[in-house]
């Protein structure tokens, strides 16, 4: 054992001495693998992600209501109180553990020259359901998740309080304190004072997240309506967007759905009830062939590419060590040997490289850059998940093998009289 | 949306997709001209290293490989973009005036009132048809949410179609410049028919009329067992009910092509926007009259509308097209920094086995700077070759389809199925991109060579 271990350690420190040898060469191929990994760890990360978002969980299920048949699910907001309990009006009847409606309002801070740069979308919601109820910040522990109750605490008390996401406060030059006048552009005279309280939680995926107390945005309709003799607003019966309800098992959500489509509460417009994953993936539906694309097309181009790149380093490199691998093979060195040491480098500097660089993007793509900004359907930014560290090692690594095994078989296959025969 | 002076990325996308044949052309002329006066004025062996690139073709077809798979992917992704464009700029008729309601950016969220706007089309500049009919389409637009049917055991499925109800077909088709392939019709006054197919849930035999997109017709002729597109006579299940096909679109690659066509009152009815409009598109003689004419409808008293020229309209639906093009010039530099690193390691290995030659060179009169040209010069070449073959491969995708989302920005979009195209200015842009990276991966190791010394690289 010992001695197999004194044999591997001696195998180790020759792949190492031979990396170092060319240090060049070395560094191009590392540097070649480190920006094709980062492409494929990016497009890795993305995919990852949605295919999170596209799964069933086991247990705690989140279910949508929308409406049936039309997208933007516009229901009146008397649908939200019943529906919050899942249409529960039997004994038997299954109640949802928690749950919350969402009001989408937009406005623009000038009315007379509207652009991307001063508009914002709120979601209209309760604000105690905002740590319990809205994805990623659910997850938040410790300090970061009583610093969202504070502020949404203090939405309660102050209902014109409003949180608005890090990346929408820079693009509309505000600062937490400051009041704004939002002039509605999808309910329109439905015109909001409002002041920021505070922004959610930075370094999750609500950087570009407005949240709204639904009492205000109810109110201002309240409003309207008094002071149009008592004519409610034309969107007034239209406000409610969607029902999060959350259910312990697979089991419940069927019974709650069940519950929800055969009420006979719902039926002009009708209203449909769907796990969360199964909204994501209809609302992805359309960019399918994007996705396939990257899956099957970029990727697999990517990962030939780096095949190619560590290929042609190590096969040129075999090609100028003829000489030394047959003075190896002289010295006692076997086939497999030299297999294993050409295979060793490859191996050594893919699997450094491809770990560096996951790793790197890694830090930087989540700590420095906060998030990769490409918004897709209701997703706006990306991280990288510390999966994708070892995505790296085995990337890096098994391209390196899969590029390097023809070169080192040629290298294995050294015929010592046929260097010889030519120096002579 | 205000309008604002275009930003660099803006030039970008004009250069790519629209008008930058000629400064494409021009800089793919200068780079390539600049190797041919490098290979004049330098008197350079050439010969000698296109004659090592072939006596070292293994790692010449490695290295050019991976020009040709960064090239060909980038045409393929740029054909994408460019093909979202395009169904775009088609969409809009240069003369057409779309007036939603006032603080709306898209169909889907813009209404109007029935009463409030009845009077948009007898505005002065207004075109007639033939029998004096106002051309000014009055439309409801809904996102409908088709279930789509699935094997037991798999998960529901569901995909979003686009419906337009139309007041008056002819009229709409003559203001969209949109006709139905032969064989078809366009839909009835009552907009239903009896029918032998029962409704949705065996409720009704009332089937809705609806002329159908020749892109829509083929997706959900994807559905039947036979995967053949809809044709005219066909049903389909949408919402509550059974539609008929009575007509296909013939296509225009415009985003109509993935819309269905209805009677407004079916389709408001059945969506819950029976007094309502989306949206009117009116037709004007011509840009300048449509541009004349959404200055007026600005002025509009009975009713705050937001009027502009069609163009204009579905130019804004570009949105997902520049966040898609900021990916894929992120992916393209990415990838080629990784290829420039590849073409590096091979041009060092070509110098560092080729010093005694470059001595013998140097030996026979070669000065330092016509060895850099000719270590350029062979780098260039490989990327060349490997670039014309990128190329080649990539345009194998013109002509492709697939689905994507245009929008204007978050919260509107339309469903939309699209041909790729590959035209002149991606093709120029891959062997622009193949050449640079050939040009950095070349320069620092033929820089090496050109520092290395004749009795040194002899010894």
């Amino acid at each position: 054992m010992i001695s197999l271990l004194d044999t591997l350690g001696k195998y180790v420190l020759i792949i190492f001495k031979n990396v170092r040898r060319n240090l060049l060469r070395t560094i191009l191929t590392s540097m070649g693998t480190m920006v094709l990994v980062l492409v494929i760890t990016l497009i890795w990360s993305v995919l990852h992600f949605l295919d999170r978002a596209m799964s069933d969980k086991a247990s705690n299920f989140k279910v949508i209501v929308t409406e049936r048949w039309q997208i933007p699910s516009r229901m009146p907001w008397a649908y939200g109180a019943s529906l919050r309990d899942a249409a529960a009006t039997g004994p038997d009847d299954v109640h949802p553990k928690d749950s919350c409606t969402w009001q989408f309002y937009g406005g623009t801070l000038d009315p007379k020259n509207r652009t991307r740069e001063n508009s914002l979308f709120f979601i209209c919601m309760q604000p105690e359901k905002i740590p319990t109820m809205v994805d990623e910040l659910e997850d938040l522990q410790g300090e970061r998740m009583a610093e969202l109750k504070r502020l949404t605490d203090k939405m309660q008390s102050q209902r014109n309080g409003v949180l608005v996401g890090s990346g929408v406060l820079s693009r509309l030059k505000k600062k937490v304190g400051e009041r704004m006048t939002i002039t509605s552009f999808n309910y329109k005279g439905i015109d909001l004072e409002v002041e920021i309280l505070g922004i959610p939680p930075e370094g999750t995926r609500h950087d570009m997240s407005c949240f709204m107390n639904a009492d205000y945005l109810n109110a201002a309709f309240d409003d309207y309506k008094s002071s149009h003799k008592n004519q409610p607003h034309p969107l007034a019966d239209k406000t409610l967007g969607l029902v999060w309800l959350r259910v312990d098992t697979k089991a419940d959500y069927e019974r709650v759905a069940a519950q929800i489509v055969s009420s006979p509460l719902y039926a002009n417009p009708a209203v449909k009830c769907e796990s969360a994953s199964s909204a994501v993936t209809t609302f992805l539906e359309s960019l399918k062939d994007i996705f396939w694309a990257m899956r099957w097309l970029l990727a697999p181009a990517v990962l030939v590419t780096l095949s190619l790149v560590i290929a042609n380093a190590i096969s040129i490199s075999v090609r100028e060590r003829r000489m030394e691998i047959a003075v190896l093979k002289v010295l006692g060195f076997r086939p497999a040997h030299v297999l294993g040491l050409i295979l060793g480098e490859a191996v050594l500097i893919g699997a450094l490289s491809g770990l560096a660089s996951a790793g790197g993007a890694y830090l930087l793509v989540n700590r420095v850059f906060g998030g990769i900004n490409f918004p897709i359907a209701f997703f706006s930014k990306f991280f990288i998940p510390v999966e994708a560290v070892g995505w790296g090692l085995a990337v890096g690594t098994l391209t390196a093998f899969a590029g390097s095994i023809v070169p080192a078989w040629s290298a294995r296959a050294v015929k010592v009289a046929d260097v010889f025969a030519k120096v002579a | 949306m205000g309008p604002s002076a275009p930003s660099a990325f803006d030039k970008v996308v004009q250069i790519l997709f629209f008008s930058g044949k000629t400064e494409l052309a021009v800089a793919l002329c200068g780079f390539l001209g600049l190797m041919a006066l490098l290979l004049v004025v330098g008197r350079v062996p050439v010969s000698y290293n296109v004659r090592n690139l072939m006596v070292r073709w293994k790692t010449t077809a490695m290295t050019g490989l991976a020009f040709t798979l960064v090239v060909s992917l980038m045409t393929v992704m740029l054909a994408f973009v460019n093909g979202m464009y395009k169904l775009t700029e088609k969409s809009g008729q240069p003369g057409n005036v779309m007036v939603l309601a006032d603080g709306a950016t898209d169909e889907s969220f813009s209404t109007l009132s029935f009463v409030d706007s009845s009077d948009v089309e007898r505005q002065p500049g207004v075109l007639k048809n033939a029998k004096g009919q106002a051309l000014c389409s009055k439309e409801v637009y809904v996102i409908v949410n088709q279930e789509i049917a699935t094997t037991p055991g798999e998960r529901p499925r569901r995909r979003f179609v686009q419906v337009r109800g139309v007041e008056d077909p002819e009229i709409a088709g003559e203001v969209h410049a949109l006709a139905l392939k032969p064989g078809g019709q366009w839909f009835s006054e009552a907009g239903v028919e009896e029918s032998d197919a029962a409704g949705a849930g065996g409720a009704s035999n009332v089937v809705i009329q609806a002329v159908v997109g020749n892109g829509l017709a083929a997706e959900l002729g994807n559905d039947r067992p036979s995967r053949m597109p809809l044709q005219v006579g066909d049903t389909f299940p949408l919402g509550a009910r059974t539609w008929k096909v009575t007509g296909i679109l013939d296509s225009t690659g415009s985003t109509f092509d993935s819309e269905v066509w209805a009677k407004r009152s079916r389709v408001g009815e059945d969506f819950g926007k029976a007094n309502i409009f989306s949206s009117y598109l009116i037709r004007t003689e011509g840009p300048e009259a449509a541009k004349r004419l959404t200055a007026e409808l600005k002025d509009y008293k009975k009713a705050a509308l937001s009027p502009q020229p069609e163009t204009e309209y579905f130019s804004k639906q570009g949105e997902t097209g520049k966040q898609f093009l900021i990916a894929i010039i992120v992916v393209a530099i990415v990838m080629a920094v990784g290829g420039v690193f590849g073409v590096m390691n091979t041009m060092f290995a070509a110098i560092s086995q080729r010093t005694k030659d470059i001595g013998v060179l140097r030996i026979l009169g070669y000065a330092r700077w016509q060895i850099l040209i000719s270590f350029l010069l062979e780098s260039l070449v490989l990327a060349l070759l490997g670039g014309l073959v990128g190329c080649a491969v990539g345009m194998l995708a013109d002509g492709w389809t697939a689905r994507s989302v245009v929008s204007s920005g978050p919260g509107g979009g339309k469903s939309v199925v699209l041909q790729m195209v590959v035209s002149g200015e991606i093709l120029m842009t891959g062997m622009l991109l193949s050449l640079g990276m050939g040009a950095l991966g070349g320069l620092v190791p033929a820089l090496s060579a050109m520092r290395l010394r004749a009795l040194e690289s002899l010894r």
